[in-house]
């Protein structure tokens, strides 16, 4: 996709949204909900014309081609099965559209089932399955096509958080089986890191950046990047020749805007050590088991501070402590003024 | 829930029980009871019924070929509000949901106007165009069809929406269909309470209109009777409660037809 404009009356959806995606590969758009990843997904998909810009699958223009010429698989985040076929015939239908003689139907059918883990319940309507597997067979209904392109829109956003995890890690299974390229849009971060080779993050109609997870984590180009996905302190930062001083230690860093001097940094890259005479307060203390989780007052600013549960002191609410620049941090990112 | 607000609804039912069927059971004692209202007394309370007053209206030509009538404009009302309206409603909801409010308000209008100014105005334009069309008593399936809109219309896009049509619209739409397979197969065989329910409003509409009839000058069901009733009072009374029964119970098939599939008449936009 590229040079994409889409306005919807005076709101603007997209603006010069442009998106590549390799083949095989699995993007995730994740954004906060207003931010256009929907409507980039449903312009790709056919449903919505763009004002301008161009959408190319493997070098073909298919920016005016009609939905049902696209050759996609769709998931979408309502239950979408026909209500009127079971589990087997709504994955049969999308292969009788594709006009597939009956011996490939069955085969393809009886694969895709197997893949997706639901030749049992094939033969069950929809009201009788479990969201789960509803999604399942949605799945399996995209895929029968073979289809160039699979769209999966907050696919999982329906389903409960023990589902959801199971699904999402299948999702990822199936597709990298198939190796078909795919476009999943999310507004779960944490979903988005987990299945992605990269990520784009968007905002306000824009991919603000799009990275493979780890990259997007530590080195975010920008402070809404830094702030969307996971948790971010910003401390500022003094130059020190070519270097900053942050906390107790002075490390390269590299600033997102020019003159930029807030440094972004990561609960888990903060050490807290309890020490009688230290400057700074201890607030708030949450367990989170394998983690815990500090809430500083450090002269005025409120850090957090995600200290792995098996080395953290032990200090409580009111303790004074220091908090201090994990040594292992070599690099940091500046953002904002 | 105390005692006192009990009492007060039960009172109030029993009241509420005794406005409907009062009127009604007088019908039927005026009807079928062949004993003057001043000489009943409790011991003469079971004396002197008979149906074979109603039985005689059966056999009456004019009230068959009424009723005959009557019944085929059930019938084709019917099929021409599912053939206009189930594609109508479902191309608003899936290709543009904008109109849908538009949708809402037009199909409210054949309630605000009156059928005397609808009847007035068709009449005048049809009579000097089309005259054959005034004449045939069929004339009046239009009519039909327009009056039960507010109901058969909300029905239908009850369904719709109750469906999620527009996404499984769209779902079918990646895989390739076309928008007529899309309502052929996929649309209207899940809607199917919806179409249940506008053709049971749509049939009970029917058999009940007389405006228009009236108006009109054909005699179907609705018309006879009231013609009938002047000149046979009691035998009018007992063909009037026949018909009652039988809307309640097209109504009632209705409704058992749509609680096997789960719904009720509410859950059809009702």
């Amino acid at each position: 996709m590229s040079g994409i404009r889409k306005e919807f009356g005076s709101t603007v959806a997209l603006s010069d949204f442009t998106l590549e995606i390799e083949s095989g590969e699995l993007v995730c758009l994740l954004g906060p909900s207003g931010c256009g990843k929907t409507t980039a997904l449903r312009i790709l998909a056919g449903f919505e014309k763009a004002d301008s810009g161009t959408v190319t699958v493997g070098g073909e223009d298919i920016t005016f081609v009609p939905t049902p010429k696209r050759q996609f698989g769709m998931v979408f985040q309502e239950y979408s099965l026909f209500p009127n076929m079971t589990g087997r015939e709504n994955v049969e239908f999308a292969l009788k559209l594709r006009k597939a003689g009956s011996a490939e139907r069955k085969d393809t059918i009886d694969r895709l089932l197997e893949v997706t883990g639901l030749t049992q319940h094939a033969d069950k309507y929809p009201h009788q399955m479990s969201g789960g597997q509803r999604q399942r067979v949605a799945l399996a209904r995209a895929l029968a096509s073979n289809p160039r392109v699979l769209l999966l829109d907050e696919p999982l956003s329906a389903l409960d958080a023990k589902v959801r995890d199971s699904l999402r890690e299948e999702i990822r299974r199936v597709q990298r089986e198939i190796g078909v390229t795919t476009l999943f849009v999310t507004h779960d971060q944490h979903e988005a890191l987990a299945i992605a080779d990269r990520v784009g993050v968007m905002s306000h109609g824009r991919l603000e950046q799009i990275d493979p997870p780890r990259a997007l984590y530590e080195q975010p180009d920008s402070a809404f990047v830094a702030g969307f996905v996971g948790t971010v302190n910003r401390i500022p930062a003094q130059a020190d020749g070519d270097r900053w001083r942050v906390l107790n230690r002075s490390v390269p860093g590299t600033p997102t805007v020019p003159g930029a001097t807030l440094a972004a940094i990561r609960p888990e890259q903060i050490a807290v050590d309890v020490d009688a005479a230290g400057d700074d307060t201890v607030r708030e203390v949450v367990f989170l088991g394998p983690l815990t989780r500090l809430t500083v007052d450090h002269g005025g600013t409120t850090l957090i501070a995600d200290l792995l549960t098996s080395e953290f002191g032990g200090a409580a609410t009111g303790d004074r402590v220091r908090v201090r620049l994990r040594d292992d941090v070599d690099e940091i990112v500046l953002i904002e003024g | 829930m105390g005692v006192g607000m009990k009492v007060l609804r039960a009172i109030f039912l029993i009241l509420l029980g005794l406005y409907f069927f009062v009127p009604l059971l007088a019908m039927a004692r005026f009807a079928f009871q062949s004993v003057p209202v001043v000489l009943l007394t409790p011991e003469k309370l079971l004396e002197g019924w008979s149906i074979s007053g109603l039985l005689e209206v059966f056999g009456n030509p004019e009230f068959q070929r009424a009723t005959l009538i009557s019944l085929q404009l059930m019938v084709l009302a019917i099929v021409l509000t599912l053939v206009l309206l189930l594609p109508l409603a479902a191309l608003v909801e899936i290709r543009a949901p904008q109109l849908r409010t538009l949708m809402t308000a037009i199909t409210l209008l054949p309630w605000v106007v009156p059928p005397v100014a609808l009847v007035v105005g068709v009449a005048a334009t049809f009579r000097n165009t089309v005259p054959w069309f005034l004449a045939s008593p069929y004339s009046l399936v239009p009519f039909y069809v327009l009056w039960a809109l507010p109901f058969s219309y909300r029905a239908l896009d009850a369904g719709l929406r109750s469906i999620g049509a527009r996404t499984l619209y769209e779902a079918a739409r990646v895989m390739g269909a076309s928008t007529f397979t899309i309502i052929v197969r996929v649309i209207i065989p899940n809607m199917i309470g919806a179409i249940i329910a506008a053709s049971v409003l749509t049939a009970a509409l029917v058999l009940g209109e007389f405006a228009f009839a009236a108006l009109l000058l054909k005699e179907t069901l609705p018309t006879f009777m009231a013609e009938f009733q002047r000149s046979e009072p009691r035998a009018g009374m007992a063909l009037a409660l026949a018909v009652m029964l039988l809307t309640a119970l097209i109504i009632w098939i209705g409704v058992r037809a749509l609680r096997k599939r789960g719904m009720d008449l509410q859950a059809a936009g009702v």
